[in-house]
């Protein structure tokens, strides 16, 4: 028994064709629909996503100015940390307090909050790093400003 | 003369951001040996802003290319022929200029030379270790950070065939791996031609949307990916199936997802579409003589492709449309109901067009679709992958596979620009 005797077996709505039968194309019209639904989507996704990257990217921008400005160095190597978890506006902007490799000299760090004024945001305190240590809080010291009401120094 | 303006542009993007990645490391231009230091001396660093700005030009230029094509079709053979010469020039003059610049946007290339040098010079089985274990190699420092530990997801095929290429020293097979890329690309287009020959389509316009497509001389291309391998393998199977040689055509399926796991997305809809035993007999046979040349390489552990797979599957990218959506309903990013979500998606796509497929709806259309919906629902989306339905797509007579392939593109393309409106400084 060949294959096509085989599928001839199949109610004709089952069987396999060789070409599509030529309907009036709904199914097409359909697929049609969705495919324009799918990408309108996806573009509105994709626009949302840049003006979100705009925006962080203004932001960052403003954090390493007033660490500049605030500190008079005009240093190209400031690492700046954003609140991933809690998703707030609050970075955590580090550079040495002195010329060197990034990282190799202690750090002073601000919290930077608020919205972008001329181009800068407030930094009410932040806190000392040692030389070649993550910004975690058993590192700290030195807390400053809000920092010390906010305990993001170890006691 | 339109054309000929479009094509100058593209030229253009191209050297500009060749002769300004020659300059060495930027952050778009990964840590390499200097292999283009004859183009020193013209360009500047390659930052964001004027790659962006060239790339967009390229793109631009493009579409406003397709766009002509599509208004006023090629008449006559004379006018074909000229076409043809035409198409073909502007595709080598962009390829060749990227293949003798540096590697652009990706490390990948470093990834595979250090998987073959493991195997062939440490002795170490790239499917259970990483290149962490070739830390004195002279590829290891050049290796993305995110892969060191990480053992290889590619195909045993492709694994062993990058093996000879670690005996030409480390720039060697840098260039030889540049070389298979650009090798590969040219099959890849002159089996798109073929095929589109074979369906009575105009094979200048598939040439340019595919050879000239900025992503993928740019990106595929520019990063010497083994995408391109996987796509010749994809074509030559399409070749193969249209001139009734279904055996070779299924085995060349398998030989391809045996390159990159990607490609065997085609076979399920060329067994439904061929409804033949050969289909199925080539494609064991393929899958068997390759086990068997890997065997004494790998061992069992070529099989560890799979896992390896599975792991690829959970990473996420910022690019991915999946995480855009996230962002878009106000979540930081995806969550694992979001990848279960995704995988049924993507299987009703799958389901709906295997019926399709068995109801008489072109097999070629369909694998395209299905690579695109593989591209779109990954959580984790670079750029070449929204490569991978474009050849299927211009061969296809179904156009709706191609203007949602290119637009796909163009999201992808648009989500990169952010720095040029605001660049962090």
């Amino acid at each position: 028994m060949n294959a096509s005797t085989t599928w001839q077996r199949l109610p004709e709505r089952l069987r396999p064709r060789e070409r599509e039968v030529r309907g009036r194309g709904d199914l097409r019209r359909v697929e049609s629909t969705l495919l324009v639904l799918a990408l309108i989507l996806l573009a509105i996704a994709t626009v949302n996503d840049v003006v979100l990257q705009t925006h962080t990217n203004g932001r960052l921008t403003a954090d390493l100015r007033t660490w500049r400005a605030v500190t008079g160095h005009n240093y190209h190597n400031i690492s700046v940390e954003q609140d991933l978890k809690g998703h707030t506006t609050r970075d955590v902007a580090c550079g040495n307090i002195a010329p060197g490799a990034p990282g190799a000299l202690p750090q002073v760090c601000f919290v930077l909050t608020g919205p972008v004024v001329h181009g800068r945001r407030a930094a009410n305190g932040g806190f000392h790093l040692p030389p070649f240590t993550a910004d975690k809080r058993p590192n700290r010291y030195g807390c400053f400003g809000s920092a010390v009401q906010q305990r993001l120094c170890p006691p | 003369m339109l054309a000929g303006a479009c094509a100058l542009v593209m030229l253009a993007a191209t050297l500009e951001i060749v002769l300004d990645g020659a300059l060495g490391h930027s952050s778009l231009i990964p840590k390499s040996p200097t292999i283009a230091g004859w183009l020193q001396g013209v360009g500047e660093r390659l930052g964001f802003r004027i790659f962006l700005i060239a790339l967009l030009a390229f793109s631009g230029a493009y579409a406003g290319l397709l766009l002509l094509l599509a208004r006023s079709p090629l008449k006559g053979m004379l006018e074909q022929r000229r076409a043809m010469r035409w198409a073909i020039a502007l595709i080598a003059v962009l390829q060749l200029v990227v293949f003798v610049g540096p590697i652009l946007l990706s490390t990948d290339v470093f990834s595979y030379i250090a998987y073959a040098r493991m195997g062939v010079l440490h002795g170490i089985n790239p499917y259970l270790n990483g290149p962490i274990s070739i830390k004195g190699d002279a590829v290891y420092k050049y290796v993305g950070s995110d892969w060191r530990h990480t053992a290889t997801a590619y195909g045993p095929l492709y694994t062993l065939l990058s093996y000879p290429l670690a005996l030409l020293g480390f720039v060697g097979s840098l260039w030889a791996m540049k070389l298979v890329a650009l090798l590969a690309s040219f099959a890849t287009l002159a089996l798109t031609w073929r095929c589109a020959r074979q369906r009575e389509l105009s094979p200048v316009p598939a040439l340019l949307a595919l050879g000239a497509n900025p992503l993928y001389v740019i990106y595929g291309l520019g990063g010497a990916h083994n995408d391109l391998i996987m796509t010749a393998f994809m074509m030559g199977a399409v070749t193969l199936t249209f001139a009734g040689r279904d055996a070779p055509a299924a085995a060349a399926v398998v030989l391809g997802a045996l390159i990159k796991a990607t490609t065997a997305a085609l076979l399920p809809f060329m067994v439904l579409a061929r409804r033949n035993t050969a289909t199925i007999v080539g494609a064991l046979l393929a899958l068997v003589l390759v086990a068997l040349a890997s065997l004494p390489a790998f061992g069992l552990h070529g099989l560890d492709v799979v896992a390896a797979l599975n792991r690829d599957a959970a990473l996420v990218s910022t690019d991915s449309f999946a995480t855009e959506i996230a962002h878009l309903f106000g979540k930081p990013g995806v969550f694992p109901i979001d990848h279960d979500l995704l995988k049924l998606a993507l299987l009703a796509i799958v389901v709906h067009l295997a019926w399709r497929t068995w109801r008489g709806y072109d097999w070629v259309a369909a694998s395209g679709w299905t690579l695109l919906a593989i591209s779109v629902t990954s959580t984790w989306l670079l750029a070449w992958y929204t490569l991978w339905s474009l050849p299927l797509a211009v061969v296809t007579r179904d156009r709706r596979l191609l203007w949602a392939t290119l637009a796909i593109q163009a999201l992808f393309i648009a989500h990169q620009t952010a720095p040029l409106f605001s660049p962090v400084s």
